[in-house]
């Protein structure tokens, strides 16, 4: 029977907890960052200008088809020979920002498709503007139907960022392969990295809930 | 389980060991040659299920130079010095790296190939010390040889990168994201057949040369093991076997040592 030891593990506690840090500035900057490209993107494709509608139909038809460790290849290997050169930490926050955007386009798309046509027409009854309009009638109530979607997207772009380990940028998963090369308690270590992953996801869904409450409570009732 | 059982088995029997010469061999008609088989690119299993790699194609030379038939035997890293001492094999072709502690148990014919690590870079960068390596960036593949040696020496302002495996450092390198990156000359060969001229070794950080070893005492066969190495070398035989595997002449370190 394999017995545990753990000593080395905490010896390099605070190496995780720093790689644990990262992993946590990527994914906020990447969701926010994701979130503005989506919306964007959502707009566009809703916007009825056609070749806009294509160019971000390509772009998600893309991002959605590949693999990320792909994409993630691509930006830091491929992209230095076109004359971009990005830090392996920059360069997991754009892969990771693209590929949210993809799928953030996608589940927003599907809350602005759920408001009824006559809501807008309301609204411009009402004399909003435009912008008022995009802001008011559509954005809010459509992300209020999709929120649940966008946060498990959220999660899972944070759970998807252990990928970046792999273009040397410092986060959870590569502190845990340190780590894990350093002691040889490859199982120990993968152990803690497992919880930390574990209480990230746990700690990111009760902030996703508290927001939930405090930005899309309906005035009236729910 | 099987090969544990077998260890003990031929480590119980290396008190038997016997001088060999090349006249038993000679006569016998096959001399018996124990090489590892996962040890890519100097021992390798080929497609056809047979050892190949830098090691059988010496052995093979040198049954050709000798005249016999060459009998290799797939040993492992861990057995390959039990296999020579309780005879089953008359001599070493296993990428047996020379080390005093491995020459109280047998003796090294000169060096027929080597493994160097280093730092390479562009041809351009001025690095030649380990304190030039100050404000630079190397990739590494992580936890390799190279990233223990290359962490050991870079000073505290140098940035090492560590990736997975040694592809994505040398495409690290190749794509501009690290100036320098610390590799085997293995794969420093084939960095320079994909970027012929592109990059050089800054820094030589450790190398190893590795004999083709037989028993203690048998001084006569270690003479010829010798002779031959000498002659593989001079006549350019050892260095074409060092370009077909890999892809680069035989490194000045193996070449030029005794």
């Amino acid at each position: 029977m394999y017995e545990l030891n753990f000593t080395p593990v905490l010896a390099g506690f605070d190496q995780l907890l720093i790689g644990a840090w990262l992993t946590i500035q990527l994914s906020c900057a990447a969701m926010i960052l994701g979130l503005i490209v989506s919306v964007l993107c959502a707009w566009g494709k809703t916007s009825g200008i056609v070749p806009l509608r294509w160019m971000i139909d390509a772009y998600i038809e893309i991002i959605r088809n590949t693999p990320f460790l792909v994409q993630i290849f691509f930006i830091f290997f491929g992209l230095p020979s076109l004359g971009l050169r990005l830090t392996p930490n920059s360069a997991a926050l754009f892969a990771l920002v693209v590929n949210f955007g993809a799928y953030g386009t996608e589940i927003i798309r599907a809350g602005i498709e759920s408001i009824h046509k006559g809501q807008v027409e309301a609204g411009t009854a009402l004399g909003l503007s435009k912008l008022q309009i995009f802001r008011y009638v559509i954005m809010k109530p459509a992300l209020r139907t999709v929120y649940p979607s966008l946060t498990s997207q959220f999660i899972y772009l944070m759970l998807t960022s252990s990928v970046v380990s792999a273009i040397s940028a410092d986060d959870l998963a590569a502190a845990g392969n340190d780590l894990q090369s350093a002691t040889f308690a490859s199982f120990e270590v993968y152990i803690v990295v497992t919880l930390i992953y574990l209480c990230m996801s746990v700690g990111f869904s009760a902030i996703f809930a508290a927001i939930d409450k405090a930005a899309f409570k309906y005035p009236l009732s729910r | 389980m099987a090969a544990i059982g077998a260890g003990f088995v031929v480590g119980a029997m290396a008190s038997t060991a016997v001088a060999q010469t090349v006249e038993s061999i000679k006569s016998a008609g096959t001399v018996k040659i124990g090489m590892l088989v996962d040890f890519p690119p100097f021992g390798i299993m080929n497609t056809s299920n047979e050892p190949d790699g830098y090691d059988a194609d010496v052995a093979k030379l040198l049954g050709k130079e000798w005249g016999v038939t060459v009998q290799i035997v797939p040993v492992t890293g861990p057995n390959r010095i039990p296999y020579l001492q309780s005879n089953q094999v008359d001599l070493l072709v296993a990428s047996l790296g020379i080390t005093e502690e491995r020459a109280k148990s047998v003796d090294f014919s000169e060096p027929y190939a080597g493994i160097s690590i280093g730092v390479f870079g562009s041809t351009d960068a001025k690095v030649s010390k380990p304190e030039d390596l100050s404000g630079k960036t190397i990739g590494v593949a992580r936890a390799s040889t190279q990233d223990t040696a290359v962490t050991k020496i870079a000073p505290e302002d140098a940035t090492i990168q560590r990736f997975d495996d040694d592809a994505s450092a040398v495409q690290a390198l190749l794509s501009g994201q690290v100036e320098l990156i610390g590799v085997s000359n293995v794969v420093a060969a084939q960095i320079e057949s994909a970027a012929p001229g592109r990059f050089d070794q800054k820094l030589q950080l450790s190398q190893q040369v590795q004999g083709i070893a037989v028993r203690k005492g048998s001084d006569e066969l270690l003479d010829a093991v010798n002779a031959f190495i000498e002659k593989a070398k001079a006549d350019g035989e050892l260095n074409k076997i060092h370009e077909k595997w890999l892809g680069a002449p035989l490194p000045d370190f193996v070449a030029a040592t005794k």
